[in-house]
C-alpha cells in the first residue's frame, strides 16, 4: 500500500492547477440549461480542449492527452477544487465516448470524437421513455431498416441537455419479435434532422435541463449505429460496470463541496450541525478512497461489474445529505441561498438518474449478495 | 500509488481465518472455554506477536500487514482480548514481557483512561490502564454485566493515565467490527434464501433486499476508512488520529446497520439465545464502545476538521 504520488503525477497536478488557475472564469457563467449558458459553457469546453483538458483520458489523436486513471482523478479533484464550471458536454464524454471508443469503428471514432473534445458537438442522452423507466429494457421507439439505411420513430424522454445539444445517443428497437433485451440496437442521431422534434421540459429550478425527444420517420445510415444492429442492449450496459461505474461521478466533486460544507460549519456554534459536517466530509473522504482501491483493482484487471451499483447509492445519497446539511446551517438565508440552493435541486435528481436507487439496490440484493430474484 | 494490499497481507489474513474455521465454530463462542482453541490458533499464526519487535522474537510488522487478520478475528467472534494484547500489549508492556508475548504466552486486558471497562481481565497475565500496567493479582478487579457474555466486563481500582495504544486499537477494533459485519449481512443473506413465507423466499422481497443492500454499501464504504487508518498508524502520518476515529465511527455504524438488518430479517427466531446470531449481534454491541465511543471520537473529528485543516490522504488540492 502506498498513498503517495510519483513525481510524475505531481508534475501533473501542478499542470492542471497552474492552468486552471489562469483560466477558470472569475464569475459564475449563467445555467447551462439557458439558451445564453448553454452557449457560455459550450465557449468554456472550447477553451478546455484549446489546450487539451476537456477529455484527458482520450487519446490524443481524438484530442485528449492519454491520461491514466490516476491522472484523470486528480485532474478531476483539482477541476472541482478549482470552482470551474460545470460540464455542458459530460453525456457524451462520459456517458457516450467511453462506448465510442470500445465499440465504434475508426470512422465513426474521427467523426464524432474531436468534436466531441472541442465541444462542436454536444450530446444529449435519449434512454428513457414515457413507459420505459426504472424499466429500461421496455424501450418501445422503433428502428425498421429502409433502403441502405433505418427509420426511426418513436418518443424518448428526460433526455438530458436535449433542449439545446446537437446530437442524441440511445436505443431502438430494431428486432420487435426478439426476447426484449436483445432486439434493440444503440444509434447515434443529429438533432437537426429532418423528422426530430424537441420539446423543452422545465425542471424544478424552473429551467429546460431534459427534454422529450420525438423521431417521426427520421432517416440514418448504417454509420448512425454504434455496435451490431440487435446489439444495443449490450454495447449500452458494456461499459456501466467498469470504467463508467467509476469516472461518472469523479469524488473530486464530492470533496470539493465536503470542504465547502465544513467551512460554513465553521461558522455555526450548534455543535450537532458541526458533527454531521465533519460525518459528511468523512463520507466524501470515504468515496475517494474507494474510487482509488477501484483504479487500483482495475489496473489489476479485476472489474468492479454490478459493485458499481453500491457507488451509485452512496454518492447520490451523500451529495444530497451535504446539501440538505448545508441548507441546515444557512437557517433563514437558505431559501435564497443560490450555488447551495441550486446544488440541492440537482442533487434532488441524483437518487433517480442513471438508474433509481431503487434499482441499483435490486442490483446489488441480485448480483452482488446473490438474493433470489 | 496503491490502494491495495500486498499478496503477503492477504495470506496472512487467509491463516488466520483458516486456523480459526477449525478451532472457533460459533459453538466454541458460546460455550467453549475462554480463550479457548481460537486463542491459540491467533497464537500459533503468529498475531500476539505480528507488532513486537523482531529483536523481541516478534514479526515487526505494521498495523497495513494486519488489518485484513483482525476482521477475521471479528467474523469469528474470537473470545478473548484480541485486540487488547495484539495491539496494545506491545506498546506499554514492559520489555522484559515482549519476548513471551511474541510467542503468545502472555494475555494482556487494557483500557485507555476515558473508559471505564477492562475486557476479559479475568484472563489476563497483565492489566494496563492507560500507560499503567500491573500483574493482574494486585489489581482489584470489580465484574460487571456485559452485553457480550463471552466478553465479560470488569473496572479496576487502577489510576489510568494517558491513552496509549487507543489510535491502534481503535483501528484494530474497527476492523474486527468491519468482519462481524460482514459476518451478520452473510448469515441473514443466507437465512432469507432459506426461509419461506407466503410461498417464496423472503429474500426475494424488496422490502428485506434493499434494507440488506443498505448494509452492504455501508460496509462497503466504511472499509477504505478502516484500510487507510492503517496505512496512516504505519507511516506516521500527521492525521493518524483523526483517521482512526473517522475509522472507528464508520465501521462502528456499519456493523451496526449490519446487526439491526440481521436481526430484522431473521425475525423472532434471532432474538433467541438458541441461534447463533446472537454471537456476533452482541459482540457488535460490547465493541461499538470499546477504545473510544462515538462521542470521543466524533470530538476528535471535528476538532481536526473544524478547528484544524482537512488535509486529504492521499495528497489532494
Amino acid at each position: 500500500m502506498d498513498l503517495t504520488f510519483s513525481p510524475q503525477h505531481q508534475a501533473f497536478r501542478s499542470r492542471v492547477r497552474d492552468w486552471l488557475a489562469a483560466h477558470v472564469p472569475a464569475e459564475p457563467l449563467p445555467s447551462m440549461d439557458t439558451a445564453e449558458g448553454f452557449e457560455r459553457h459550450r465557449a468554456w469546453e472550447r477553451t478546455l480542449a484549446a489546450d487539451r483538458w476537456s477529455a484527458v483520458s482520450w487519446p490524443r489523436e481524438y484530442g485528449g492527452r492519454g491520461a491514466d486513471l490516476l491522472e484523470w482523478l486528480i485532474f478531476e479533484e483539482e477541476y472541482w477544487a478549482s470552482g470551474a464550471p460545470g460540464r455542458v458536454s459530460q453525456n457524451g464524454i462520459f456517458l457516450l465516448a467511453p462506448t465510442l471508443l470500445a465499440y465504434g469503428t475508426d470512422e465513426q471514432k474521427r467523426r464524432h470524437l474531436p468534436r466531441m473534445a472541442r465541444g462542436d458537438d454536444i450530446w444529449a442522452q435519449a434512454w428513457s421513455e414515457p413507459e420505459a423507466g426504472s424499466d429500461l429494457a421496455a424501450i418501445r421507439a422503433t428502428a425498421v431498416r429502409d433502403g441502405d439505411g433505418w427509420r426511426l420513430d418513436g418518443q424518448k424522454t428526460w433526455s438530458s441537455r436535449a433542449a439545446f445539444a446537437d446530437r442524441c445517443f440511445g436505443l431502438f428497437r430494431s428486432d420487435p419479435d426478439a426476447e426484449r433485451h436483445r432486439g434493440l440496437t444503440y444509434f447515434m442521431v443529429p438533432l437537426e434532422a429532418p423528422g426530430v422534434t424537441v420539446r423543452p421540459i422545465a425542471q424544478l429550478d424552473g429551467e429546460a435541463g431534459f427534454a422529450e425527444i420525438f423521431f417521426d420517420g427520421v432517416r440514418v445510415g448504417d454509420d448512425a449505429v454504434l455496435g451490431e444492429p440487435g446489439q444495443g442492449w449490450r454495447v449500452a450496459m458494456a461499459t456501466t460496470g467498469s470504467e463508467r461505474g467509476l469516472t461518472l461521478r469523479s469524488p473530486g466533486r464530492f470533496m470539493a463541496t465536503a470542504d465547502r460544507l465544513l467551512a460554513l460549519a465553521r461558522g455555526s456554534a450548534d455543535a450537532a450541525l458541526r458533527d454531521r459536517a465533519a460525518a459528511a466530509w468523512c463520507d466524501a473522504d470515504a468515496y475517494r478512497l474507494h474510487t482509488f482501491r477501484a483504479a487500483a483493482d482495475l489496473a489489476e484487471g479485476i472489474d468492479p461489474g454490478a459493485a458499481s451499483s453500491l457507488t451509485k447509492v452512496f454518492w447520490s445519497e451523500l451529495d444530497l445529505r451535504m446539501h440538505e446539511l448545508a441548507l441546515e446551517l444557512l437557517g433563514p438565508d437558505a431559501p435564497a441561498a443560490g450555488p447551495w440552493l441550486d446544488g440541492f435541486l440537482f442533487a434532488l435528481a441524483g437518487p433517480i438518474y442513471a438508474g433509481t436507487n431503487e434499482i441499483q439496490r435490486n442490483i446489488i440484493a441480485e448480483r452482488v449478495l446473490g438474493m433470489p430474484r | 500509488m496503491r490502494f491495495q494490499f500486498t499478496e503477503e497481507q492477504k495470506l496472512f489474513a487467509g491463516a488466520v481465518r483458516e486456523a480459526l474455521e477449525k478451532t472457533c465454530p460459533p459453538e466454541a463462542v458460546r460455550s467453549g472455554p475462554r480463550p479457548g482453541p481460537g486463542w491459540a490458533a491467533l497464537a500459533d499464526v503468529g498475531l500476539f506477536g505480528a507488532h513486537v519487535a523482531e529483536e523481541y522474537g516478534g514479526l515487526g510488522l505494521t498495523p497495513v500487514d494486519t488489518v485484513l487478520a483482525y476482521e477475521e478475528t471479528g467474523w469469528f467472534a474470537v473470545p478473548g482480548p484480541v485486540v487488547e494484547t495484539g495491539v496494545v500489549a506491545p506498546l506499554v508492556v514492559p520489555a522484559d514481557r515482549l519476548a513471551d508475548l511474541a510467542a503468545g504466552r502472555l494475555v494482556v486486558s487494557a483500557r485507555p483512561a476515558g473508559d471505564r471497562f477492562l475486557p476479559d481481565a479475568d484472563l489476563a497475565d497483565l492489566v494496563a490502564a492507560g500507560g499503567r500496567v500491573a500483574p493482574r493479582g494486585a489489581v482489584a478487579l470489580t465484574p460487571h454485566r456485559s452485553a457480550d457474555p463471552a466478553r465479560p466486563l470488569f473496572t479496576d481500582d487502577l489510576d489510568a493515565a494517558g491513552a496509549p495504544g487507543l489510535d491502534h486499537a481503535a483501528v484494530a477494533t474497527a476492523a474486527q467490527l468491519l468482519g462481524l459485519g460482514g459476518r451478520l449481512l452473510a448469515e441473514a443473506v443466507g437465512y432469507a434464501g432459506e426461509r419461506r413465507q407466503f410461498g417464496t423466499a423472503v429474500g426475494a422481497f424488496q422490502a428485506v433486499k434493499h434494507r440488506l443492500a443498505d448494509v452492504a454499501v455501508a460496509l462497503e464504504f466504511a472499509g477504505p476508512l478502516v484500510h487507510r487508518a492503517a496505512y496512516s498508524l504505519a507511516v506516521g502520518a500527521p492525521d493518524a488520529a483523526r483517521d482512526a476515529s473517522a475509522a472507528k465511527l464508520a465501521a462502528g455504524r456499519a456493523a451496526h446497520a449490519a446487526a439491526r438488518a440481521a436481526l430484522q430479517v431473521h425475525g423472532a427466531i434471532g432474538y433467541t439465545d438458541e441461534l447463533d446470531l446472537r454471537l456476533w449481534l452482541t459482540r457488535v454491541f460490547a465493541l461499538r464502545p470499546a477504545w473510544g465511543d462515538d462521542a470521543r471520537h466524533r470530538a476528535r473529528l471535528a476538532g481536526a476538521l473544524l478547528d484544524g485543516v482537512p488535509r486529504r490522504l492521499p495528497e489532494g488540492p
